[in-house]
Order: C-alpha cells, then structure tokens, then sequence
C-alpha cells in the first residue's frame, strides 16, 4: 500500500515537471509579456526596466530553473494583471469549481443510475429500446448547446432562473443541468450493458428461481456488477468536472477555475497559468486516486493476491 | 459488382441503427457536395432591409440574422470548415495515437513507460491553453486549430490501441508469426494493424463527433475560425446578442451541431454492435 503510494506521488511529480516544461515552452513561444505589460507605444528603457523586474532578460535555460526552484516552494509568483499571489486566485476559484462538480456529478448520478438499471433490466422491451435511444441522441447534445437552449427557455422566455453567478441557489440549477444533461447519457449506458449482462448471469436466474424480489435482484445483485465499469467512468468525469469547464462557465459566468482559466489564457498571464495547472494537476491526481482505491474496494478481482 | 455490393450492405440489414447513420451520413456528404448549389443566398451579404425576419419568411427558410443574411446559407457554408477540421485533426490523432499504442504494447520496458507517461501529461494538460496559445502564436486559422486539436487528442486512440493490441499481440497467430521469425515491423503493420480495425473504426467516428464539439465550443469562445467565416460555433456565438429579438439564430445552428453529431453517434454505436457480434 504504502510503495504503492510513494509511486503514484513520483508518477504525479513527473507528470507536473512534464506538464510544467511543456506549458513553459508554449507560453515562450506565445509572445513577449513585456510588450503586454508595457502598454501602447512603449520606450525602450520601459521595456528593458519590465524585462528586468520579471526577470525575461535572462537566457530561457536559466528561467526555466528559476521558475522550477520557485515552484518546488508552492511560490508561482504574483499575477501580472492584478498582483495578487498566482497561487492564492488559483485557489479561490476553488469552491466555485469544486461546488459545479458536486452538483452536477450528484445529479448525474441520482438519473444516469436508476435509469441505467429500469433500461438493463429487460433491455429488449419496447419501451426500454426508446429510452435506450433517447439516451443515444441525448449523448449527441454538447453541453453548450445545451446550456444555451436552458438559458433561452428559463431565463429569455420563461423568466424562472437568474442565470449568472452562483450566489444565490437558484443560479446553481442550470448550469448543474447542463453539465449533468452532458454527462449522466454516458454513465446511463455503461450502466444498462452492465446491468443487462448481469441479468444473463447464473447467480441472477438462481436467485429469481429462489423467488428473490425483482428490486432486491435488480439493486443487490446486479447493479454490483455493473459498478466497477461504471466508477471508472464516473471518475473519469468528476477528473473532467474538476479540471475546469471553461465553456459552462463562461456561459454563466461561474466564478470557477475554468474562468480564470480562459481570462488568464487571454492576458498570457504566466504565473496564474502555471498555478492554474498545479491545482488542476493536484486535483485529477487526487480523484484519480480515489477512483483507483474504490474499485479495488468494490472489485475483488483487482486487489493483489494475498498469500 | 453485385457481390461486392451484397457485402457492403449486409452489415446494414444486421444493423437497423447502422443503416440508420450511414443513411444520415451519406445525407449529410450529400449536403457537403451541393453545399454551394442548395445556398439560395450569399452567405455573407444581406440586405438591411430584411434585417431579423424569423424562420419560415418566404425566401428566408431559416431566417435572417441581423445584417438580414439568409441563415440556411450561413449554416450550410459553416459545414465544410467543421467537417473539415473534426477530419484532419482526427487522422493526425490516428497516425499518432494508433503509432505510439501499438509501440507501447510492442516494446515493455521504457518505451511502454514512456508513452504512458506521455499520454497522461497531455490529458493533464488543459487543452484550452494550448489552444489560446496556439492562436495567439500562429493565429485563428484552418491548420492551426487542426493541429492543435489533434496533437491535444491522441491519447484517445493511444490507450485504446495499446490495450486492443496487448491483447492481440498475445494471440497464437502472432505468436506463430514471431517463431517464424516475421520482423517487428512487419507483424506490427501486416498481423496487427488489421486486427485492429474494427476498433479504430469505432473510436474513429465517436472521436470525430468530439472533434466536431470541439471545433464548435473553440469557434464559440472565438478561438477557432477567423473572424467572418461563418461556423456553427460562431454562429452561436453571434446568436447570443440577440437571445430575446431573434431566438431562431441560435436555433439553427445548435441544430445543425445537434444532428451531425447524434448522426454520427449512431453509425458509431452501429459499428461497434456489429464488432461485438463478430467476437
């Protein structure tokens, strides 16, 4: 467990060193942030005075080991539009992003689940097949087109939702079903294959034969069986929920990471950008390891051979 | 003729759905090919003096937007610039990911440790940056938002091609190939490859329906195409200033963007029923 442990965080420090090499030489190629901070018509003693205070006169190499040295003491320096510490904005849009994927997780799961196991369950009745192929078409639907058919219906026509921020609870539900509409088709179908092998099973046909009732049979036995697939993707999504939805945010204005994302991407704001990363990094890392430790939990077959 | 032509479309009488999408496919090529004879307008010129006449106006089937240009020409001349980049940046993410999978089943050691660290970093990476970045550097543009795209997406056909392969590569006939001393290359390309075709086909289409998404979502956020090319995304996008005047601007192209992609899901969920029948 513990080996295990020390190598997923020595994976992890790879991953970011790669990650943070890559986003160096992309953010070096992208233009020279001296020319932004200046403003227009800079003098030339302006620019050798902002290359010198960021350090940008120094060979790239040199940079390069600077920024990592800073990095390995959690220091991203300050953001170049507001001054604030790169680290700090990172974490603030935290809660933001944290809240969007709870919400609309747990509403991919109280539908995509029960769903899942009422088409599994006999998936060759008639109407089955239509809620199979509703699932089907629904998966088709990007979730921004989505969100932006909601934001006309609830908000232009109907006037029932406020459709900016997240301040008041009313605001969380369209975005929440946006994200949640995106995701719960997927899961919904992982769901109904896993479910309707499982009915094919031996164990399933005994336990009916046995007079087991149709929810005991359908919850208990063959819903497990259907799990495992089903919590690799549901950390698969939650990895994807936390890395920031850039798009559903903007749509609805949600202070989240995927905003500060797309604001600091606009201004090349480096340090915020590498923040950015290291806490999106951090956070897959995490759920992926959660995700990892569940499966071994409800899977027996994937736990080591003991003795 | 006749016998090829009873092996092409028996798989579609097996398949309903399969039939169903290549039907709505060959649709939609259908569409992409007369593109410029079904425009019943200039796409990029409009006359003032039909500004914002809703969908179903003589003349104007789906509308005018607010410049008063004919929206059915819009969406339709928007749909070879998508189509065309979901293509190339889903056959750069073949070559690559079908490549670097297949060595990393082939090779174990430090390749394989190699690529699958490669894969996790740029699934890690937030492909939004890479994007900003990449036009920031070479500008909007056709090739630049292709080859973001795909180089950002590889990994998909990666870690499908490396499991299809490890189990492939473990097969009798591989086995028997190698004992008759075959060459890597050769039982990579001639024994492989081949058996991995049904699942490439599949992770083909559904990845090119992402593709599709993304060139959308990139144009919306006004990453993707130039300024005055008119995509499905940037016509969302345009849409969203007249949300209460005129709400048909951006119902046309979310259901042009809707129906290419539930059409091609549906060829993609075909071919991989009909690659689980055959196993």
């Amino acid at each position: 467990m513990l080996a295990g442990l020390a190598q997923r965080a020595a994976r992890l420090l790879i991953l970011l060193l790669g990650v943070n090499a890559l986003l160096f030489v992309a953010l070096g190629l992208a233009g020279d942030p001296a020319l932004m901070l200046a403003g227009e018509d800079p003098t030339p003693e302006l620019l050798e005075r902002i290359r010198a205070e960021y350090g940008l006169d120094l060979p790239a190499w040199q940079r390069y080991l600077v920024q990592l040295g800073r990095m390995a003491q959690l220091d991203f320096g300050v953001s170049i539009y507001s001054g604030q510490p790169a680290l700090e904005m990172a974490l603030e849009q935290l809660p933001g992003t944290l809240l969007m994927a709870v919400l609309s997780m747990g509403l991919t799961l109280v539908t995509a689940i029960p769903a899942g196991v009422w088409i599994g369950q006999r998936p060759e009745a008639a109407s089955r097949r239509l809620g199979a192929a509703l699932t089907a078409v629904a998966q088709g639907i990007p979730g921004f087109v989505m969100a932006l058919v909601l934001i006309q219906l609830f908000v232009v026509r109907l006037g029932w939702l406020p459709s900016l921020g997240y301040s008041q609870p009313a605001a969380w539900i369209l975005p929440s079903i946006s994200l949640g509409f995106f995701l719960a088709p997927k899961l919904c179908r992982v769901v109904s294959a896993g479910v309707a092998e499982a009915m094919q099973e031996d164990y399933i046909r005994t336990a009916r034969a046995n007079g087991a009732s149709m929810r005991f049979i359908l919850w208990r036995e063959a819903l497990p069986a259907a799990l495992p697939a089903a919590v690799a993707l549901i950390g698969a999504q939650f990895a994807f929920l936390v890395s920031g939805v850039v798009l559903i945010e903007t749509l609805f204005l949600w202070p989240g990471i995927g905003l500060l994302l797309l604001y600091s991407a606009q201004n090349l704001d480096f340090p915020v950008l590498q923040a950015i990363c290291f806490v999106v990094a951090v956070l897959v890392f995490a759920v992926n390891g959660l995700a990892d430790a569940l499966l071994r939990l409800i899977d027996p077959r994937l736990r080591p051979a003991t003795q | 003729m006749r016998g090829v032509l009873k092996r092409l479309l028996a798989p579609l009488k097996a398949s309903p759905q399969l039939a169903l999408g290549a039907a709505a496919l060959l649709g939609w090529i259908l569409l992409l090919a007369l593109g410029g004879l079904l425009q019943t307008h200039d796409p990029q010129l409009g006359d003032l003096a039909e500004r914002f006449s809703p969908a179903g106006t003589a003349g104007h089937l789906l509308g005018t937007d607010n410049l008063g240009r004919d929206l059915w020409s819009r969406v339709l001349s928007g749909l070879p610039w998508s189509v065309g980049v979901a293509t190339v940046s889903c056959i750069l993410a073949l070559l690559l990911g079908g490549t670097l999978g297949m060595c990393a089943a082939q090779y174990q050691g430090y390749p394989r440790t190699i690529i699958n660290q490669l894969v996790d970093a740029t699934l890690s990476f937030p492909g939004l940056v890479a994007a900003i970045i990449i036009v920031a550097v070479a500008g909007r543009g056709f090739w630049p938002l292709s080859i973001t795209l795909g180089l950002l997406s590889w990994p998909v056909f990666a870690r499908v091609v490396y499991a299809e392969s490890l189990r492939l590569l473990a097969q009798d006939y591989v086995t028997a190939a190698r004992v008759m001393a075959v060459n890597t290359p050769r039982i990579l390309l001639g024994h492989l490859l081949p058996g991995l075709r049904p699942v490439l086909a599949v992770v083909f289409t559904f990845h090119f329906a992402d593709m599709l998404v993304a060139e959308s979502a990139l144009s919306f956020l006004g990453l993707g195409a130039p300024l005055g090319v008119p995509t499905w995304g940037a016509l969302l996008q345009e849409s969203r200033d007249f949300l209460i005047v005129a709400p048909w601007l951006m119902a046309a192209p979310a259901t042009a963007i809707a129906l290419l992609v539930v059409s091609i899901h549906l060829l993609g969920d075909g071919l991989s029923a009909l690659d689980r029948a055959r196993r």
